[in-house]
């Protein structure tokens, strides 16, 4: 069933050259200098993250072979069954480094929360399209499919992995735009996000978000109970949001969220990784420090540096010219499924491109912003470049079965 | 299923969607161009001070040499542990105490002394700690933030030279200090007394300084590009010192348990073979970590060990005066060495002034032998007598006695010969008369010296006339083991004909032969000649003086000893004096009954101080 015809050999092209910046940086942030203050089970990540790669290439090949049908004829069980397995993680897993998320299957450990983001995908796919039309104008339609996603958001918070959960709720509303939500509507739902973030940054900037939003809601809706809705909304969470910093968080817990924006509050504290993460970013300049030459990776002021803060390694040793290589790979990448996604006639396999193509997307700014300090520090692990297994076979599946839709679009009947 | 209404809301969505792409894409790209292209030169120094350390390094203190190579002052490395409260957590006490072994409750306390002192200064917490804490210490850094280490040294003194005078010992610099001289900071140690405070721009050598690469733990991962911005430190320079060391070994014991001072030089060239002020201090307990109950008792003993005073005693020379009364009343064209004069017992001059030599009649080295007192009044009355008083005064100081030498110690005070500005600044304007300045001419009343000008003093007759410059070192050695000679001046006393000298001499040698001296003074093999005196002392029992020097013939070395409320300088300082020549000139000490009674003699002062 393979169409090697109407393969996307770009996006492969894209793929390997991101897991190859990748394995660079893991390499040097797990082989250098630094590997003296390593644990040994660190200094292996290199050679682990080698036989994920070879295993997921395995798989996407394989995947190549399957029947688009069986995708969305598996969708349900498959959902059902992960989420059967996120309930055993919670009871039986195995606790890494304070998320109990970790399934033991032989000699791997697994992160159950990750395969079910494939599960998770099908499903809404599957009972979205198999409405008679896609459109979440419907609003029972709308909310099961918000349910569909809240029931593994709530299994991965009991398992404390709140990471994993936002990413999984970052798509639901690109879902549900794509499914037909009406624009106006769309907007208001991811309006507490911008308008809370620009709250942490400045109350005023949060007011001035929710003004704009408003007026751009009621410009796009025109419908007085909408636009009176946002702008309510709006206020409470620019009062809620500086409620919550000024009075109800401890200090600390307010260092750690404001220290993206300003990390000298608390610069041995919350403000110590973005510190650190912007000095090693800045100090790489526009050539980079050179392979394995990075002061601020080498000499470990970098926590994480092999999976949250690897854009870091990338960004000191390898500079502005390493780092822009590395965002426009992605940018290629997102453009280049939501291409395919868009031009795809069956409605199923335009969600599943557009869910990939946005869960690695948001996993990519929410990444690269916590590094660079725009966002504040959420631990999400960089798509294809950072260190991790699971998280690596995860994207990779996603990604061969958006190249197995893709490549089967002519022969995949529109009535399947 | 797909409709138009349907395709044209994808096509919308794909390009709202690909809006959304295409901004998240810019925005992270603007914002690393802001950080790694804008803000380059903003990051680049933070990680490079992030990375690297800057340490000062101390460079070794310079050692302290005897004449003949035997290291008598050296460094010895200790450990320090460092606390820089704004950065240390409290609650790490109880693993710091446990790595240092020391209770939690003395930890807390040094902790809160630092934070009093300065909450972002860095103090230290612990001073020398032994090897194995320090090493403990320095594994655990990364579970102690705030806490740091330092190698430091402090000095030892190898031999069982003690010399405190000489040497001197170093106390941290003071806020004007550090302040004032930029080369030196906060916590360095200077010299405050001896030859460590005179040489401390030699010994201090220049501080280096080192890039070390520190990871985010602060521990140390060697140096930076190997070391290409180190600026090594130079080391100190040596002081190469004129002190026998076994001779300032006896010399230390024979002063023990006595007050006083004893100088031992070398006529020929000045050089300071021993020094000794008694009651002296233990350096070692001032070395490194202050032992502050023996600072506190040294500063408050009655005896003032603190005190040098072989270069700071104000006392009547007594009869050790006499010599130089000679060869100046030859000079003035008063006496001849062979002009007698009668001595009943007594000088009349107003009054009955004493004399405890057998009556007769006495020429110049007679009257030296015996210490004949009415020679030096009748001196004395025709100086004053035809105004000589100042020309008297100049050429006493001539010899070295009343002023100050320039020996290379700090707090030599002059002592007193008195002329007519002082008579008349004491006395009143023309106030005095020939009966206040009769006793100068016997080594008594207002004149005063310290050992140190007599030893100079009696060097010039050993010598034949040549003032000598007092110095402890002869020679500063650099890092490169280059020599760099002190050369001190050495200047004849113009006047000082070494034809009248020899009187003087035969005199000198007579005390030694015949007279006061020849008790415990007198040598088998080597020809010393002195003078006793015995300086009177209103206050308490007398002060015993001994100045001498040996061999007659080609002297090598000049000593003067004082010794405080012992009584006749005969039996005080003139043992002891004659023993350190002996030790000197022969290597051996072969007269144990004279050893055994300097050790076992007790002064007036330390009996009264045992019995209260």
């Amino acid at each position: 069933m393979l169409n090697t015809e109407d393969f996307s050999w770009s996006v492969i092209a894209i793929w390997a050259g991101l897991f190859t910046i990748g394995l660079a940086a893991i390499y040097s942030a797990t082989q250098g200098p630094v590997s003296q203050f390593l644990p040994d089970y660190i200094q292996n990540n290199f050679f682990r993250q080698i036989i994920w790669i070879a295993l997921s290439i395995a798989v996407l090949v394989g995947i190549q072979f399957v029947s688009p049908r069986t995708f969305q004829g598996g969708a349900y069980l498959f959902y059902a069954f992960c989420i059967f397995l996120m309930i055993v993680t919670l009871f039986f897993g195995v606790e890494v480094s304070g998320s109990r998320s970790w399934l033991r299957v032989g000699p791997v450990n697994l992160q159950v929360g990750e395969i079910t983001k494939i599960a998770t995908i099908f499903a809404t796919a599957n009972y979205l399209t198999s409405r008679r039309d896609i459109s979440a104008e419907n609003l029972k339609t709308a909310l099961i499919t918000v349910a569909l996603f809240l029931l593994p958001v709530a299994l991965l918070l009991l398992q404390n992995e709140a990471g994993l959960a936002i990413v999984y709720l970052t798509i639901l509303p690109v879902v549900l735009f794509w499914s037909g939500l009406p624009y106006g509507i769309s907007l208001l739902m991811i309006s507490p996000v911008l308008i809370g973030y620009f709250t942490i940054l400045d109350w005023v900037w949060g007011g001035i978000m929710a003004v704009v939003l408003t007026i751009a809601i009621f410009l796009i809706q025109r419908r007085t109970w909408l636009t009176l809705s946002s702008l309510i909304l709006g206020l409470i969470i620019v009062a809620g949001t500086e409620v919550a910093l000024q009075q109800v968080l401890q200090p600390h817990q307010r260092a750690r969220i404001e220290s993206f924006a300003n990390p000298t509050l608390d610069p041995l504290g919350a403000g110590w990784n973005v510190l650190q993460a912007k000095t090693a970013i800045g100090s790489g300049g526009l050539q980079g420090k050179g392979f394995m030459e990075g002061t601020q990776t080498q000499l470990r002021f970098l926590p994480e540096q092999w999976t949250d803060f690897i854009f870091c390694v990338v960004g000191e040793e390898f500079g502005f010219i390493g780092a822009s290589i590395l965002l426009l790979l992605f940018g290629l990448l997102f453009l280049r499924l939501l291409h395919m996604a868009a031009n795809h006639r069956h409605p199923f396999a335009q969600l599943i491109i557009l869910s990939v193509t946005f869960l690695y997307f948001f996993q990519f700014i929410i990444n690269v912003g916590s590094a660079t300090a725009i966002l504040p520090i959420i631990g999400i692990p960089l798509p294809f470049v950072s260190y991790g297994g699971s998280a690596f076979l995860t994207n990779t599946i996603m990604l061969a079965v958006c190249l197995n839709l893709d490549s089967n679009k002519r022969s995949l009947s529109i009535y399947m | 299923m797909i409709n138009r209404k349907q395709t044209n809301r994808v096509h919308t969505s794909a390009k709202v969607l690909q809006g959304v792409i295409l901004t998240g894409l810019l925005i992270l790209l603007g914002r690393i161009f802001q950080l790694q292209i804008i803000e380059y030169e903003k990051y680049k120094p933070l990680s490079m001070q992030n990375s690297l350390r800057m340490e000062v390094v101390t460079p070794a203190r310079g050692l302290i040499y005897d004449k003949n190579g035997t290291i008598l002052v050296e460094n010895q490395p200790i450990y320090s542990i460092t606390v820089t409260p704004a950065r240390f957590d409290m609650e790490k006490i109880p693993v710091l105490a446990e790595l240092l072994h020391v209770e939690e409750q003395i930890v807390r306390q040094k902790v809160i002394e630092a934070q009093q002192y300065s909450w972002h200064r860095t103090s230290r917490l612990f001073t020398e700690v032994t090897f194995e804490v320090f090493s403990s210490i320095q594994e655990n850094l990364w579970q102690l933030p705030g806490i740091g280490h330092q190698v430091e040294s402090k000095r030892r003194y190898p031999t069982e030279v003690k010399a405190a005078h000489i040497f001197g010992y170093l106390r941290e610099a003071t806020r004007e200090e550090y302040l004032e001289l930029d080369y030196i900071r906060l916590g360095d140690k200077v010299g405050k007394s001896g030859l460590e405070m005179i040489y401390d721009n030699y010994l201090r050598g220049e501080v280096g300084t080192e890039y070390i690469r520190v990871n985010a733990f602060g521990q140390e991962q060697g140096s930076y590009e190997n070391g290409v911005l180190d600026i090594p430190p130079t080391k100190g320079s040596d002081l190469i010192t004129t002190i026998e060391a076994d001779v300032q070994l006896l010399a230390e014991q024979l002063m023990e348990n006595k007050w006083g001072g004893l100088v031992a030089i070398d006529p020929q060239t000045g050089g300071v073979l021993s020094m000794v002020s008694t009651p002296q201090y233990d350096l070692e307990k001032l070395a490194g970590r202050m032992d502050v109950e023996y600072w506190q008792k040294i500063n408050s003993e009655p005896g003032t060990p603190l005190y040098n005073r072989a270069v700071s005693a104000r006392q009547p020379p007594g009869s050790t005066f006499k010599p130089f009364m000679g060869l100046v009343g030859m000079e003035l064209g008063l006496i001849v060495p062979e002009t007698e004069i009668y001595n009943p017992g007594y000088y009349l001059r107003g009054r009955r002034y004493g004399d405890l030599a057998d009556a007769g009649t006495y020429n110049l080295e007679k009257s030296l032998t015996f210490s004949s007192n009415t020679y030096f009044f009748w001196l004395m009355d025709r100086i004053a007598s035809q105004s000589m008083l100042n020309s008297w005064s100049k050429m006493i100081s001539d010899f070295g006695i009343g002023p100050i030498n320039n020996i290379d110690l700090p707090s030599e005070r002059s002592g007193i010969v008195p002329d007519s500005t002082y008579m008349n600044q004491r006395f009143g304007e023309g106030k005095w008369g020939i009966g206040d300045v009769m006793s100068l001419g016997v080594g008594q009343g207002m004149v005063s010296a310290s050992p140190l000008q007599m030893a100079v003093a009696v060097s010039s007759i050993a010598n034949g006339g040549y003032r000598v410059q007092p110095h402890l070192v002869s020679a500063i050695k650099n890092q490169d083991g280059e020599l760099q000679y002190t050369n001190p001046a050495f200047d004849k006393i113009e006047w000082l004909e070494k034809s009248k000298i020899e009187a003087v001499k035969k005199g000198m040698r007579g005390v030694v032969t015949t007279g006061s001296g020849r008790y415990y003074a007198n040598l088998e093999d080597i020809e010393v000649a002195g003078k006793t005196g015995t300086a009177q002392n209103p206050f308490g029992e007398d002060h015993g003086w001994f100045i001498a020097f040996a061999p007659m013939d080609n002297p090598q070395i000049a000593v003067a000893v004082l010794t405080e409320n012992s009584g006749y300088g005969s039996i005080s300082a003139a043992p002891i004096a004659s023993l350190v020549i002996e030790k000197y000139l022969t290597g051996e000490v072969k007269r144990s009954h004279v050893l055994d009674y300097v050790l076992n003699f007790k002064s007036k002062n330390s009996i009264s101080e045992e019995t209260n």
